[in-house]
């Protein structure tokens, strides 16, 4: 048997798993989470006798649900742990309610729950060599653990990952005592078991989901959207789903699906959206107002981009979010249900009303010549929202988000299918002191952009990257190359390559230009759901 | 079994592999090298995937035996006997060795060294007595309880070379964390290419450190060596080579700009025991692995996407050749035909002086990680 075969097999299954167990709607739950611990993990584990923590090992640690079932599933993997599908999801849900995370300790690290790609962490130097370079620092910050169980998680290192004290930045050191007596310590220091955040979250009443929400989101290749997600609860923290909306070219988007919450606010839907499957990585606010995250492809996590929900009726955004002086343009104004006159602020005119849908209102908006530069409070009958439309003069500077891209080769007949990824140009106007790159610029969001390639650097330029690389497209989406060896590549060596992406907004005859740098890497064989 | 196995191998070896069913099927005596020529004679040793040893003779550069490893690959690890006859494996995911006759592919010896509860790893260390009478590994033990895990501290294994399919330990020793490659010197003692390069007598354990590399004490002015001992390399020169990479700040520590980056190895004389130690190229491209020219010490040969040829007193690059793809590993018979290998599914042949390609292995599997040594049959 080809082991790595076997293994990728599995863990890709595994990955899959996740999704399904965590969004099999109307799940029974035939035994209480407790109950389950004490059949299946007792096998192994043992009760101490400590009523502050009850099992040996589990007690002292809380994790996110996505960490949990990585836990189950490493379980499966190495120790024979057999579960049912309904066990599963009991055990990942009260596991979760019981020892998760407050909203404020996952804050800082959402985007690895949220499968975002492209993201350059700032990560401790303590950390840096020791943990994250094979770990996202998310994969450990969104864990909290006593010292003991951070010193346990360095041992289960050294047995399961034999070779990594002779990796690069370990063979330099002594690796396991620097492990075991220096960063356990400060991980339990920083990520500690015991904050007051989780047991003020645990005793706090928690919101219920239910409603009409009004949304605004991005998914690539579609473009901004406007929604209204209408949310039932059907059982305790589990809630059936409608998403009915347009995208900003007009295009009429619906779907249904079923949600989970876990830990109180993590929201976890899964929708067939447009014939597609997609799945909401939301965190509610703790006065369940809001909530935030992203919406991506099941089958394809990079294809995503940001969700915001606001309950009830709400301006929650404008696209585009930007007028220039003199200037007449479609805007539309995304919530749900807004009624009474539109109102774009002090010197924009709205020329027309040309549609009212639930999720939005889209008119013909006019900048006069003089309209001030700045911000404008934007209302639709009595709702109001601060800060929505910026009037400029001109665009004096573009950013390309992300500023680092990630794409993977793949396809060619491989297991792997591409990894794509997704760019979008953020223009700005120079702001008061006339001067782009300073910390007065006037932020004019996304804009329409000609998007084009270019080699990141000599060796690039030398191994013909932008030949072999892949190409973008006029949305900013770059497509990667196949994998496998390519003959005509120098050593034939595959399709990878260093990119930079340039976007050009035309602005009275010039252009102005952003740049990104785009890694085509290899296939990642491994899914987990927090790398 | 011995025919099931050479069967296996010849289908997947095609006409090599007919040769080896023809020899497998002769019965071999005592003595008999099969076909085989001895009077130190070179073979070239190597592993394949799924898993089977390899034996080429580098006078036609054909594979004229492969044999199946048993378990699953691990790390490709093999050590020749002195007298080239034994071709010690490291197999099963780094934990078993398997010693094979390479002129029938009879396995004449066997290590299991998990046991219980515990899973024993040897990375890359493997090694035999000068006199061919013991083996060595660094065990590195985990043993795995009920809800979790404990480290255990690492050893150096003796075992008999005649005990058999079934060998133990016949002495341990404790040895540090993080030893990778060793090797047998005349001394008696093995060396150990850890944080430091240490030797330890394997009759009573005593250790003495040959030369330190991190703890080598020279100041803020230079990085801790990275010593990359993944390998094991020397048979061909009888020494002890582990290459290094370092970086001397001639400015703050940790500015680039007026940073020399090296090239720096220690080596081993296995007669005597000498080292030196230094810094031998300014680094200039990645090299995986080095050799010594047999016929002069001062000329060292590096493989990874280059094949490349060195003077290491005037510190000077001599010829570097670009190879179709990536390499790990290379050897040097005493005629000084350079073979390299390791990552994928054949031995490039280089002439010594040119560097140009001359010739060609294909092999049944990809060598991935695998060892390439010579084993000089008597």
């Amino acid at each position: 048997m080809n082991n790595n075969k076997s293994k990728y097999a599995l863990l890709n299954a595994s990955a899959l798993a996740l999704v399904g167990t965590m969004l099999t709607p109307g799940a029974t739950w035939a035994m209480g989470g407790e109950a389950v611990v004490k059949e299946k993990c007792l096998a192994c584990h043992t009760q101490t006798g400590n009523p502050d923590k009850p099992y040996s090992r589990i007690s002292e640690q809380r994790k996110t649900p996505e960490g949990w079932q990585m836990t189950l599933q490493r379980m499966e993997h190495l120790n024979g742990l057999h579960l049912t599908s309904e066990e599963k999801q009991t055990l990942i849900k009260y596991l979760s309610d019981t020892q998760g995370l407050a909203p404020s300790e996952t804050a800082k690290y959402r985007y690895a729950l949220e499968q975002k790609p492209n993201i350059v962490e700032d990560v401790d130097p303590a950390y840096v060599e020791m943990c994250a370079r094979c770990h996202s620092n998310a994969r450990f910050g969104l864990q909290r653990r006593t010292e003991d169980e951070w010193k346990e998680l360095v041992t289960t290192h050294m047995a399961v990952h034999p070779t990594l004290e002779l990796h690069a930045l370990s063979r330099d050191r002594r690796w396991y005592d620097i492990a075991l007596n220096e960063t356990a310590p400060k991980l339990a220091m920083d990520y500690a078991f015991n904050d007051a955040a989780w047991a003020k979250w645990e005793k706090a009443a928690k919101p219920v989901l239910n409603g009409s929400w009004s949304v605004s989101g991005f998914m690539p290749e579609k473009g901004d959207y406007s929604a209204v997600l209408t949310t039932a609860q059907t059982s305790k923290d589990n809630y059936s789903v409608t998403m009915v909306g347009h995208y900003a070219d007009g295009s009429e988007l619906s779907g249904t699906g079923s949600a989970k919450v876990f830990s109180g606010f993590e929201w976890r839907a899964g929708l067939t959206l447009d014939g597609v499957r997609v799945r909401q990585v939301l965190a509610a606010s703790e006065d369940g107002s809001m909530m935030t995250g992203r919406m991506y492809q099941s089958a394809h996590d990079e294809v995503g981009g940001e969700l915001k929900a606001v309950n009830g009726t709400g301006i929650v955004a404008l696209t585009p979010s930007a007028i220039k002086q003199g200037q007449q343009t479609k805007i539309t104004i995304k919530g749900g249900y807004l009624k009474g006159a539109v109102k774009l602020g002090k010197g924009v005119q709205v020329v027309k009303v040309l549609s009212r849908d639930a999720d939005r209102v889209v008119v013909l908006a006019k900048a006069s010549g003089s309209a001030s530069v700045g911000m404008r409070d934007v209302s639709v009958g009595s709702t109001k929202a601060k800060a929505q439309l910026a009037v400029y003069d001109k665009v004096a500077a573009v950013q390309v988000s992300p500023m680092h891209g990630l794409a993977r080769i793949g396809g060619n007949g491989g297991k792997l299918p591409k990894v794509k990824s997704t760019f979008r140009a953020i223009a700005f106007a120079a702001g008061p002191d006339g001067k782009p790159g300073t910390d007065d610029d006037l932020n004019l969001g996304y804009m329409p952009a000609n998007w084009s390639l270019k080699p990141q650097n000599e060796v690039a330029a030398e191994d013909k990257d932008l030949e072999f690389a892949g190409t973008i497209d006029s949305k900013g989406i770059f497509t990667p190359g196949d994998t496998g060896l390519n003959p005509k590549r120098r050593m034939s060596a595959n399709n990878v390559g260093m990119l930079t992406v340039v976007a050009t907004v035309k602005e009275g005859g010039k252009a102005v230009e952003g740049e990104a740098d785009l890694l085509v890497a290899v296939p990642s064989y491994i899914k987990r759901a927090i790398q | 079994m011995k025919f099931t196995h050479t069967i296996k191998a010849a289908a997947l070896v095609g006409i090599a592999g007919t040769v080896a069913l023809m020899s497998g099927c002769a019965m071999s005596q005592s003595g008999d090298l099969n076909g085989m020529k001895g009077g130190g004679h070179e073979y070239l040793l190597t592993v394949t995937r799924p898993n089977q040893l390899h034996v080429i003779d580098t006078e036609t550069n054909k594979i004229v035996r492969s044999c199946d490893v048993p378990g699953t690959f691990g790390q490709g690890t093999v050590e020749p006997s002195p007298d080239g006859r034994i071709a010690y494996v490291g197999t099963n995911k780094w934990e078993d060795v398997v010693g094979f006759d390479i002129t029938n592919c009879d396995i004449v010896f066997s290590a299991k060294q998990s046991y219980d509860n515990v899973t024993v790893k040897s990375f890359v260390s493997l090694a035999v007595s000068r006199d061919g009478k013991e083996l060595y590994t660094v065990q590195n033990p985990t043993r795995k309880l009920n809800d979790r895990y404990e480290v255990m501290e690492p050893q150096l294994a003796v075992y008999d070379t005649s005990a058999g399919l079934n060998a133990k330990p016949i002495r341990t020793f404790p040895v540090d964390r993080q030893i990778t490659k060793i090797m047998a010197m005349d001394t008696g003692e093995v060396i150990l290419a850890g944080n430091d390069v240490q030797a330890i007598n394997p009759e009573n354990g005593d250790i003495r450190i040959l030369t330190l590399l991190q703890n080598w004490k020279r100041g803020d002015s230079w990085t801790q060596p990275d010593a990359f001992a993944m390998h094991t390399l020397g048979e061909q020169a009888d020494e002890f080579i582990l290459p290094y990479f370092t970086i001397k700040w001639n400015g703050d520590p940790g500015d680039m700009e007026k940073a020399e980056f090296w090239w720096g190895m220690s080596r081993v004389d296995l007669k005597t025991g000498e080292v030196e130690q230094g810094e031998i190229l300014p680094f200039e491209f990645i090299v995986f692995n080095f050799i010594t020219d047999p016929t002069d010490s001062n000329i060292l040969y590096g493989a990874f996407n280059t094949l490349s040829k060195h003077d290491i007193r005037e510190k000077k690059t001599l010829a570097v050749h670009n190879m179709e793809h990536t390499y790990y590993d290379l050897n040097m018979t005493q005629n000084r035909t350079i073979y390299v290998g390791g990552t994928s599914s054949d031995i490039s042949i280089h002439d010594p002086d040119t560097l140009e390609k001359i010739g060609s292995i294909k092999l049944p599997g990809d060598q991935s990680t695998s060892a390439m040594r010579i084993a000089f049959l008597k």
